[in-house]
């Protein structure tokens, strides 16, 4: 591999793994608190949806990413009532809520667009930070990205450090290792995992809206096609942690990046191989493969209280 | 007696939920600014307008049906089966290779359907029984692994039909597609009236066989009794000396097994050459299926149907009156959230007071 194509591979892994780390760590929030939202899909699924809609009416993409936001707030919002008030089963529901976005989301789009699909719609500009953006050959492949690439890195490292070293950190591992000693400590439970999960949801609209007004500039039907699953699989091959959590968003980023190198280099490596290696590595990563696995103790399970 | 014990509600919630979804897709047709008239003959035309059309949706029913006992019967054992997609891609890929491997085509007494048939459910259940496996020995959820599994399966699917080496048709053209030949005459399934005009298969009377076979199972026998104790107390289930490990890998086992008997059934039936994709949805509707049922096998029976012919009413709805089948989405999604936020709910009210 050249210099030249190994930056160019660097950068797209870089744009790729993006939208997968922002839902998998807004998602890694949840699960320390111990809600599994499998309607993450769902969440950016409606983040993108309201984010091409908003940017292509207002014709500001800024705009668009706030209409995105509150695109996927609902959605988030009817999981956490799902979740906390009515103690539903959290799998089932997420998948019904999945189903749900992208039966409204595609009738939405055709009410919305009709014939007039594919149509461009504005996205944020590449923009380079200065210094790292004069760099020789990596500058221009590997920094010249969209502000959110950026403001994605700021938000994963605050929330490493939130959860490290914060009050609000101990009290999410304890809302999803052993909820009845954070209620005896005079928290509720319920509070907590509904703050999580919206937050879980603002993530993953921002997750959604890079799909939708950050990389591709456009809307089409169930575009998220399983990234929301995929950083599901980040979390629980990053053993709830946030550090492997954002390697492994990267390993998913470079994985799907080579798909579209190694052609260029006249490689011939199964595409399917290469799509199935997230959910192989995370399928490897449950079955013990990798170490042992450690997910919060009351995962999943509704807190009754 | 109190007004509530008289209608149950496990009986009461899935059937107010599938009407509400009705009504809300009723209104979604007006607000989306379609013709309710056009669109409710096209639906009825593409449900039981013709005998083709309603051999097609039975056909549908019946994957869903399959999927559906497969998924109570691991629910029974507490296990949750969401890898039907998976399973339903493994038993079509693996039915595909048997049928069209040299020789199968000339066997006598319908194996040459029986084999591939037999051989996608076998892959169906070592599907599902590697869930349980891990589920038993490492405790890996199964939720996660069996969604897990489907990805993989799919993409399996996907790979086997772009390699000439493994599963896809010689390469003629340029635009020789990425799919399997088609399987011979001799091992698709055999239709119930012979008529091509009226193509249901003979999977419908297995799915019959299979669901009271299922009902009986589960209500009558000491596998569906150990199902049962392993699913409400896996501690004091041990303690009666069922043994935990081989109940979750049997349950799995079984559900992909179904699993795998739909995908077969849909590719000798009525695909006949595997595509990538060809289980698209399949798996997450018998799901939904499952999960409606609430555990009985008349409420699988009832919910197959119901989704095998919303599903093919709303894909001519979409033809005939250009309401898009995402409509039909809408209300599975709804009945799905419905159905589960109250019914969970109400269950575990009722079981701790």
């Amino acid at each position: 591999m050249t210099m030249e194509l190994f930056a160019v591979f660097l950068g797209s892994s870089i744009r790729l793994a993006m939208p997968l780390l922002l839902a998998a760590v807004g998602e890694l929030v949840s699960e320390r608190a111990g809600v599994l939202n499998m309607s993450l899909e769902g969440m950016m699924l409606a983040g993108a949806f309201g984010g091409a809609v908003g940017s292509w009416a207002t014709g500001s993409p800024t705009l668009g990413l706030f209409i995105g936001v509150l695109t996927a707030l609902p959605v988030a919002a009817l999981q956490a009532f799902l979740t906390n008030t009515l103690r539903a089963n959290q799998i089932v529901t997420g998948i019904g809520l999945n189903i749900l976005v992208l039966g409204s989301t595609t009738l939405a789009y055709r009410e919305i667009f009709g014939a007039r699909s594919r149509e461009a719609i504005p996205g944020f500009p590449v923009w380079s930070p200065p210094l790292l953006g004069d760099i020789p050959i990596f500058g221009e492949a590997v920094f010249r990205q969209i502000w959110l690439v950026y403001a994605a890195i700021v938000i994963v490292v605050a929330i490493a450090l939130i959860l490290r070293c914060t009050a609000i950190g101990i009290t999410l591992k304890a809302a999803g290792e052993d909820p009845r000693t954070l209620e005896r400590a005079g928290l509720s439970v319920i509070r907590v995992r509904y703050g999580v999960i919206l937050f879980t949801g603002l993530l993953a609209a921002l997750a959604g809206t890079f799909l939708s007004i950050g990389d591709i500039h456009t809307f089409t039907e169930g575009m998220t096609n399983g990234a929301g699953y995929l950083a599901i699989a980040a979390v629980i091959f990053g053993n709830w942690g946030v550090g492997r959590t954002v390697l492994a968003c990267f390993v998913f980023g470079s994985a799907t990046a080579l798909q579209f190198q190694l052609p260029a280099m006249g490689l011939d490596v199964p595409n399917a191989l290469l799509i199935m290696m997230p959910y192989l590595l995370a399928f490897l990563a449950v079955a013990g493969v990798v170490g042992r696995q450690t997910a919060p103790r009351a995962l999943a399970s509704p807190y009754w209280g | 007696m109190n007004a509530r014990t008289l209608v149950s509600p496990g009986l009461a919630i899935p059937v107010l939920a599938a009407v509400a979804a009705c009504l809300a897709g009723t209104l979604l047709v007006l607000a989306l600014g379609f013709s309710l008239g056009d669109a409710l003959s096209s639906f009825v035309d593409g449900t039981i307008g013709s005998h083709y059309a309603l051999a097609v949706s039975l056909n549908r029913s019946v994957v869903y049906a399959l999927v559906g006992l497969g998924f109570i019967l691991a629910n029974r054992a507490g296990l949750t089966n969401v890898g039907g997609e998976g399973q339903i891609a493994m038993g079509g890929m693996v039915a595909a290779a048997v049928a069209l491997h040299h020789g199968v085509a000339a066997l006598p007494f319908g194996l040459a359907f029986l084999l591939p048939l037999s051989a996608a459910t076998l892959a169906g259940a070592a599907w599902g029984g590697l869930a349980g496996v891990l589920k038993a020995r490492v405790g890996t959820n199964e939720v996660i692994s069996t969604l897990l599994l489907s990805f993989i399966a799919v993409w399996l699917v996907y790979g086997s039909v772009q390699s000439v080496a493994l599963l896809r048709q010689p390469m003629t053209s340029g635009a020789t597609l990425p799919e399997s030949l088609p399987v011979p005459d001799a091992t698709q399934l055999p239709l119930l009236t012979g008529d091509a005009a009226s193509p249901v298969t003979i999977g419908l009377p297995l799915a019959v066989v299979l669901a009271i076979g299922m009902a009986i199972l589960l209500t009558r026998s000491r596998f569906g009794f150990q199902l049962r104790a392993v699913g409400l107390n896996p501690v004091a289930a041990t303690r009666a000396g069922f043994a935990f490990a081989s109940t979750v890998v049997v349950a799995m086992a079984i559900a992909g097994a179904f699993g795998g008997l739909a995908g077969g059934v849909m590719l000798l039936g009525e695909q006949f050459s595997l595509k990538a994709g060809f289980s698209s949805g399949y798996g997450y509707d018998g799901l939904v299926v499952g999960l409606l049922a609430r555990g009985s096998v008349t409420g699988v029976v009832a919910a197959a149907l119901l989704f095998g012919f919303l599903r093919s009413g709303g894909i001519s709805m979409e033809m005939g009156a250009g309401v898009p089948t995402a409509l039909v989405m809408v209300m599975q999604g709804l009945i799905v959230v419905a159905v589960a936020g109250a019914a969970f709910w109400l269950d575990r009210r009722g079981s701790r007071s």
